[in-house]
């Protein structure tokens, strides 16, 4: 297992060396800009802007979580299916049909006007940036929240409602202990993400590290090159940061006997403000961008109709990739969950020193943005000359990037469902004479299973989005649906893009049901 | 265990080997229909295509499929070279052949704008194209040291929302903008390939200081800044902004796709003025490449006289071989836009632009 983890933590670690022998090879000066303002300031709004995204989606997702997952709330079923969805957006997509709605001549903007309101809404720099990155991130601590919520027991929440409690205080006396390091978990995730997003803070004009790496690459590579190391160190940091907080938190409660049902909090006369929030938010982070997006398919689709400029693509442009992108983001799922795994049970049951290690370079990677991590893989290939022939622009390797851009994704969920599994169970079966195999396929697969699937979900729905690996390390003539949308929105065609980005968030949404939720609704 | 967990397992087993084996099925069989053109190509297309041969040429493209694919296509038939292309954004793609050096797959590197190919230059990994392939262009739309050629080019006008300026406030010159009556009424794509080649070549005419005090003044009379050329023509059909610099042909492409909605029109800039600028888009061979032959036969092709004529009637930009005279509804090419700049600045003075446009501030406009 430590071996596993071991090699798997050096594979994870290839972007990473890349960029330090790039900082070392070129006249790069980390420790020089870091005294330079051009590199604080972005520095400074890098992280108040992950800090404040990482507090306002650990307090939604986790809401969302609870009230969809434990409470009586109307409609829980469709909600479980629709709130991951956000998470299809591409931000670069999402945020331009954000501005684009409420603009003038947009959906939103039409809507105030009829109902009499002349203002138009501006949505541009940490504000803007804020709202449009926790819409459509809060989806990484609502998964594994959920995904642990319904993992619970209800015993102790029953006994606490027996005993008097009210539904909210069960929930911070009770809920929130059990949960926390999922919570934890998901808001890391969110903030590296923040840390490496570079499509909303560019639509909303809101001066990051990760901009001033996009706008130095070409012209002075040395200095973007020593800004992306500033990013991996505090991506390190925060990670180990987290880790050492966590560490008091780390909980493992009961397994649920098969018995036991999950025991649902009946919401009473908080079931109105329960419900407009739930519907607020998928109104706002999955309706709103739909609607916009759908407004440029459909008048596309109605120009076409009626004689205007016809569609620049046709049912095979979009059927070839949305088949591409449907079978290698479900196979960089797997291969992701795979390989996280050996490291999430290092890190839950045992004292190893690779574990902590292993965890911190697979999950401070994915504040790495995509541009490094393809440049990685192309300079890792070409060390060979065997890997230059065989590997270069194969699937293989573009499910490699997948992976170790997406497998903190997975680890996450891996890991708290790896340590709920209590120890008692295990020693059972080893006294009963079950080899580790055998324990692994009995014991373990069937508890962990709903965590596992819900990090999977993670990684399936954000390499379907995926756009900067996707154009460079894919084989030859391997369209996908981003690398379409992007195609489109660089020439103008956005009735184009509309529909295609219509297309990937509805297979999302199918993939997502099909895949994660149907079966996660098994085990209620 | 309990059977619904078991089941949960083996379900998703059973759908994950389905579609690995629905994926080996497809891509075994993906290449076989390669040859049917489609209708733009065909357009395009003399004649019968020829049968394959031996030969594969590698494109990376910073040119947009909507727009290239049709030519790739044509030229495929009539060679009977087979093509191969990685479709990007110019800077990544230059990026990336920098990464991998004389390694790169690339024969070919289509850029949208000279930047990305100067800096391949000043990293040495470009060829020298043949004497009657650069001869195609004229003289002033060409590396003077043979390593690249123009073959399409896009003019930097002013595009405006027509109910919210009127003809009257149209200025003469790119200058005139940071005028108090423009005061937070222009965008600008700052970060843009295409507006900072355009810098460059401001700075290399005007002298940097005139250029970096010009963009200052427009930061001072709050620019907006935006991402791009297309977000900045799709803004102003709409009323967003008033009006902005951007390059000349997305105005025709959102016109054709939102019709009398979109209501932006072009200006052009008065004749000398640097603000109207010709931006041409490059061709360039790898030095690397083994395939020498079929790299130039693609680049002829580019400046053939259908392929020039594709150009400016289908995408609306300026042909720039073969003789051809632009699509009548382009604004018309004073003497100065070709011919007087020095394209060759471009790779060097890269870095001081991208410097300067930083510290103006523009960016959080």
């Amino acid at each position: 297992m430590t071996a596993a983890a071991f090699t798997v933590g050096v594979l994870f670690a290839f972007p990473a060396l890349y960029l330090i022998w790039r900082n070392i090879t070129s006249d790069s000066d980390p420790l020089g800009l870091l005294t330079s303002s051009r590199t604080l300031e972005p520095l400074r709004r890098s992280v108040v802007l992950a800090a404040l995204v990482s507090a306002s989606t650990a307090v939604l997702g986790t809401s969302l979580a609870w009230l969809t997952a434990r409470t009586d709330l109307p409609g829980r079923r469709m909600w479980r299916v629709l709130l991951p969805l956000p998470l299809a957006y591409p931000t670069f997509v999402g945020a331009a049909a954000f501005i684009r709605t409420l603009n003038p001549g947009g959906l939103a903007n039409d809507l105030l006007q009829a109902v009499g309101i002349n203002h138009t809404f501006e949505l541009r720099g940490l504000f803007g940036a804020w709202l449009v990155l926790t819409l459509f991130t809060y989806p990484y601590v609502y998964l594994p929240v959920a995904a642990r919520l319904r993992s619970l027991p209800g015993s102790l929440e029953e006994s606490a409602r027996l005993l008097g409690d009210s539904g909210f205080s069960t929930f911070r006396r009770v809920v929130l202990p059990q949960t926390a390091s999922a919570i934890t978990s998901g808001a890391l995730l969110v903030g590296l993400y923040t840390i490496s997003d570079f499509g909303a803070v560019q639509l909303m004009r809101y001066d990051t590290l990760t901009r001033a790496i996009w706008t130095t690459r070409l012209a002075d590579q040395p200095t973007s090159f020593a800004l992306s190391a500033i990013l991996l160190v505090l991506a390190v940091v925060v990670v180990g940061g987290e880790r050492l907080g966590s560490r008091r938190l780390s909980e493992r409660p009961p397994a649920r006997a098969s018995t036991s049902r999950l025991f649902t909090t009946p919401l009473d006369r908080w079931r109105l403000p329960g419900l407009a929030l739930v519907v607020g938010t998928i109104g706002l982070a999955l309706v709103a961008p739909a609607a916009a997006l759908a407004d440029w398919g459909i008048s596309g689709l109605v120009r076409d109709a009626t004689g205007g400029r016809s569609l620049a693509i046709n049912a095979s442009d979009i059927v070839g990739p949305a088949w591409n992108t449907v079978w290698v983001s479900v196979v960089a799922a797997c291969v992701a969950v795979v390989a996280v795994l050996p490291t999430a049970v290092l890190l839950a049951r045992y004292h190893s020193r690779v574990g902590p290690i292993t965890g911190n370079v697979i999950i401070s990677t994915f504040a790495m943005p995509g541009l490094l991590i393809a440049l990685a893989m192309f300079f890792w290939t070409l060390r060979s000359s065997w890997a230059a022939e065989h590997l270069r622009g194969t699937l293989i390797v573009l499910v490699f990037a997948y992976m170790v851009r997406f497998g903190a994704q997975a680890l996450g969920a891996a890991q708290i469902a790896v340590a709920a599994v209590p120890d008692r169970l295990h020693d059972s079966a080893r006294v009963l004479g079950a080899g580790s195999f055998r324990r692994l396929a009995t014991v373990d697969a069937p508890l962990v299973t709903p965590g596992l699937v819900a990090g999977g979900g993670l990684v399936l729905l954000s390499t379907m989005k995926e756009l900067p690996i996707t154009l460079l390390v894919a084989p030859f003539d391997f369209p996908t649906l981003t690398t379409k949308i992007f195609q489109s929105f660089e020439d103008a065609f956005v009735a184009e893009a509309g529909l295609l980005a219509m297309v990937l968030v509805i297979l999302s949404g199918a993939l997502t049901w099909f895949l994660v939720v149907r079966r996660a609704d098994h085990l209620d | 265990m309990s059977k619904p967990e078991d089941s949960t397992l083996r379900h998703i087993t059973a759908t994950v080997v389905a579609i690995a084996i629905a994926a080996t099925f497809t891509t075994a069989c993906g290449s076989s229909n390669k040859q049917e053109l489609s209708e733009k190509a065909a357009a395009i297309v003399t004649g019968e295509c020829r049968d394959q041969r031996d030969e594969t040429v590698t494109i990376y493209s910073g040119r947009t499929e909507y727009l290239i694919r049709p030519i790739i296509e044509a030229f495929a038939c009539e060679t009977g070279i087979d093509v191969r292309v990685r479709w990007g954004n110019s800077t990544d793609l230059a990026i990336l052949i920098g990464e991998e050096g004389n390694a790169t797959e690339a024969d070919v590197f289509l850029s949208r704008s000279p930047g990305p190919v100067g800096f391949l230059e000043s990293r040495g990994l470009l060829g020298t194209i043949d004497d009657e392939v650069l001869e195609l262009v004229d003289q002033q739309n060409r590396a003077s040291s043979g390593s690249w050629i123009g073959f399409s080019g896009r003019k930097r006008v002013l595009v405006r929302n027509i109910d919210l300026v009127s003809d009257s406030e149209l200025p003469e010159s790119v200058f005139d903008l940071t005028e108090d009556r423009y005061r937070g009424r222009v965008g600008i794509p700052a970060t843009n390939g295409s507006f900072e080649d355009w810098f460059t070549v401001f700075r290399d005419e005007h002298g940097g200081e005139v250029a970096t005090q010009w963009l200052h003044d427009m930061v001072d009379n709050d620019a907006e800044y935006y991402p791009n050329n297309r977000a900045i023509v799709e803004a102003a059909g709409r009323g967003e902004i008033d009006m902005g610099l951007v390059n000349h042909y997305y105005q025709y492409q959102e016109a054709a796709a939102a019709g009398d909605a979109h209501r932006a029109e072009n200006h052009d800039f008065g004749p000398n003025d640097i603000g109207s600028l010709l931006i041409i888009t490059a061709a360039t061979i790898l030095g690397a490449t083994e395939e020498r032959s079929a790299a130039h036969q693609l680049l002829a092709y580019l400046l053939s006289p259908k392929a020039q004529l594709y150009f400016t009637n289908q995408t609306f930009e300026y042909p720039l071989g073969a003789d051809i005279k632009p699509n009548p509804i382009l604004p018309a090419l004073t003497a100065l836009e070709i011919g007087s700049v020095d394209f060759d600045s471009l790779g060097g003075g890269f870095e001081e632009t991208e410097r300067i446009i930083r510290e103006s501030g523009i960016l959080a406009g």
